[in-house]
């Protein structure tokens, strides 16, 4: 070995330790390389009285499953359990649930008052450490059980994730029942697990692009009445709906502006369609686009500053962002791999930090997520017909449908921003459209 | 002057060198070589190599008390195997009645002292790791054995006795040796085997001047991915965003001698974009950390390099 030769290799050598190879001093550092949902022993809610059995039973099975559909939780199965909480103002034995190598534990008390509500009360522990980590009580009307045990849920994920959970809101979509050629479509609401589902519309007028407003009271949506399809606002609690504007041709695809207060929608004029704004309050509107092209399908960024939209002006529809009043639109979709990929359907993600999207491309549609600036693009998933995403109030899941074709109808799919956790949403029939609501117990007091 | 050629000749030649100088290019071998195979190599200074190879040239220093101890309990001139012969020099001391009570009652007097400091290096609060000791020393066979010995014979007066016995025997044996260069092999094969104690009764479990392992258990690479892939086994990240990567949670963690933790993990800093899911990711370092507890292969000769280990967990590779 030459001297120079030396010389490098022992300055390459001297340069890595330097740099903090295993064998420097200092802290150790730990990566996983995969994830895995987080053990949590669920034990069945104690019934306060004999009658209360069956209310227990729901709330531990809608728990339950809400955290396993969540895809960050494992339930450990409860046959295993080799303790039985009978009373939960007792600390558990937590040998029993380490064998089990459960990490959280989570027990409940449903008890009915005199005053004939509901009494839940439950607590999460740290089996680890023996902490509690949680405890909470809440009172309620017997019928809204299912709620109760949604805010518990948000409770153990906040908790055990840092984040807000999702399970309290609920879904509005488009519920679709018989042939294919005669359709009948009705606006529907559900739980976000499938749950509680009701009808809004008794389906004599073909309804589309559903849309929550903020404080979940309201919705917006495109319907086909006698003449134009028009743009409606309907209130969920009075079954009121009037239409939003008065413009002389078809309006679709509207979105609430952030704070409620103002409707985002496109206006057709001709063969193109340009973006409009309506003030709810002043009925005012104002025209942000004017190009001879398609813009559609606008999003509000969530401190409605920013607003991204689909347009086909560069001659394939592609994902442009722009200032919420309007101006130079910059074009953030722009696909690597297919240079004929089109982009649809935007939806800025309630913390701000994705743009969900239909991409269209290799004769298959996918739901995908890209930042703001157009980097950073994921597809989640991709079939023969996958579209219109929407967000969950925490932004960490996203639904959307799905059209398998031929006879059949489309059914609502939820999958993780990162692609993981699959799943259908169970719904009575056919259900295309999906929009989701903000947190329900976080609007309460709007 | 005319030269007749003969043109078949010429043909000849000409086909022949062409047919050679074909073979010479066409039929040649290729230099074989090799396919290299990519391994995964750690580079490492040659001062760490020299560590780990090099003997525990310092271990006398650094090892006071497990030596003590064994001098208290294993005693090795109370070993009655007839192999073990001791030197003249012991032999000479012990033929006079008065000397050979005096050493033997110093050791027996030095007995109480060894487990004294023990007790004040080592903390009250952890018998245990003392009662571990014996686990090095079932490594040895030679220090089990004498134990064993030990337990059978507990009072010093036998050994005196037992030593007397031994020593009959021995001094027959210089007198059957009488030296013959004609027969060196014979009397090498007759020669029984001996043995020469350790340092002057020093025992240990690991040789003061190097050892067939070397100081690799030195090696501070060793334990810290040991105890990293110790803690991997129950970490379970509570966050898998896109944005994962960004996520860190500075943790250090006091630790026992016996690998136990010394009191719960104390969470130094975390850094990401939301502080309450980073709070959420370090909460769950710190159940991973409790949760794989006992860390019982950790060097206890290292303990001081990892009395407090500062570990960082992040987030970067999940995705």
């Amino acid at each position: 070995m030459n001297r120079r030769r030396f010389m490098t290799l022992t300055g390459s050598t001297l340069a890595m330790l330097g740099s903090g190879s295993s064998f420097a001093q200092g802290r150790i550092r730990l990566d996983p390389t995969e994830f895995r949902p987080i053990p949590i022993a669920i034990t069945n809610f104690v019934p306060g009285s004999s009658a209360d059995g069956d209310v227990s039973n729901g709330v531990t099975q809608v728990i339950t499953n809400n955290l396993k559909r969540s895809g960050l939780f494992a339930p450990v199965d409860q046959a295993a359990f080799i303790e039985r909480i009978s009373n939960i103002d007792v600390a558990p034995q937590f040998e029993n649930w380490k064998t089990l190598n459960a990490q959280a534990l989570v027990t409940g008390r449903m008890t009915r008052q005199q005053d004939g509500r509901l009494k839940a009360e439950f607590r999460l522990w740290d089996v680890v450490t023996g902490q509690q980590l949680a405890g909470q009580q809440y009172f309620t009307s017997p019928e809204y059980w299912r709620r109760i045990a949604h805010i518990i849920s948000d409770q153990i994920y906040e908790k055990l994730t840092g984040e807000k959970g999702y399970f309290d809101s609920r879904v509005v979509f488009v519920d679709e029942t018989g042939p294919k050629e005669r359709r009948v479509k009705k606006l529907a609401m559900m739980d976000q697990d499938g749950a509680n589902v009701r009808y809004l519309t008794r389906g004599a007028d073909l309804v589309l692009t559903p849309r929550f407003s903020p404080n979940s009271q309201e919705i917006t949506y495109m319907e086909f009445g006698q003449g134009d399809p028009k743009v409606y606002l309907f209130n969920i609690e009075t079954g009121q709906r009037e239409i939003v504007g008065n413009f002389p041709g078809m309006t679709f695809a509207p979105r609430f502006s952030p704070d409620g207060q103002r409707v985002i929608m496109s206006l057709q004029q001709g063969g193109n369609s340009n973006l409009f704004v309506m003030d709810l309050r002043s009925r005012s509107t104002t025209r942000l686009t004017d190009t001879p092209a398609i813009d559609t399908s606008p999003s509000y960024s969530p401190d409605g500053t920013r607003i991204c939209f689909e347009s086909d002006r560069g001659g394939r529809s592609q994902i442009y962002v722009m200032a919420a009043g309007g101006g130079q639109a910059q074009r953030i979709s722009f696909s690597k791999d297919d240079t004929n990929a089109s982009y649809s359907t935007p939806v800025w993600s309630p913390r701000g930090d994705y743009i969900a999207f239909t991409r269209q491309g290799g004769g298959q549609f996918s739901i995908g997520v890209m930042k703001p600036d157009g980097s950073g693009e994921r597809l989640l998933t991709s079939g023969y017909h996958n579209e219109g995403p929407t967000f969950s109030p925490n932004g960490r899941v996203l639904m959307f449908f799905r059209d398998p074709g031929g006879s059949g109808g489309p059914s609502l799919f939820s999958v993780d921003i990162s692609g993981r956790n699959e799943l259908k949403v169970p719904t009575p029939g056919f259900a295309s459209d999906p929009a989701w609501s903000p947190l329900l117990s976080s609007t309460a007091g709007q | 002057m005319k030269v007749n050629v003969d043109k078949t000749l010429v043909a000849s030649i000409a086909l022949h060198v062409l047919v050679l100088g074909w073979g010479l290019f066409t039929f040649s071998s290729r230099a074989f070589v090799p396919a290299e195979e990519s391994l995964p190599v750690d580079i490492i200074s040659t001062d760490q190599l020299a560590q780990m190879m090099s003997g525990q040239k310092t271990g006398d220093k650094k090892e006071p008390k497990p030596k003590v101890e064994k001098i208290a309990e294993a005693k090795p001139e109370e070993d009655a195997v007839g192999k073990v012969t001791e030197k003249k020099e012991l032999i000479k001391t012990n033929s006079t009645p008065e000397p050979p009570p005096k050493p033997v009652e110093k050791p027996v007097e030095k007995k109480p002292e060894p487990p004294k400091p023990v007790a004040e290096a080592k903390p009250k609060e952890e018998p245990k790791p003392q009662e571990k000791k014996p686990d090095p020393a079932k490594e040895d066979p030679i220090a089990e054995l004498q134990k064993k010995l030990e337990t059978k014979k507990p009072p010093p007066k036998p050994v005196e006795q037992k030593v007397a016995a031994v020593q009959p025997q021995q001094q027959p044996k210089p007198k059957e040796r009488s030296f013959d260069p004609a027969q060196i092999q014979r009397n090498l094969d007759k020669r029984d085997p001996t043995r020469h104690e350790l340092g002057g009764a020093a025992l240990n479990a690991s040789a003061s001047l190097g050892s067939t392992s070397g100081a690799a258990s030195n090696n501070v690479a060793t334990w810290r991915g040991a105890f990293t892939s110790a803690v991997r086994r129950c970490f379970t990240p509570t966050y898998n965003g896109q944005d994962a990567d960004q996520y860190e949670a500075d943790i250090d963690i006091p630790m026992k001698i016996d690998g136990s933790l010394a009191s719960e993990p104390v969470i130094v800093e975390v850094r990401g974009p939301s502080k309450s899911i980073a709070q959420a990711v370090a909460e769950s370092a710190k159940r991973a950390i409790v949760q794989c507890q006992v860390y019982s292969f950790m060097p206890k000769q290292q303990y001081e390099g990892w009395k407090k280990i500062e570990m960082t967990f992040g987030l970067k590779d999940m995705l």
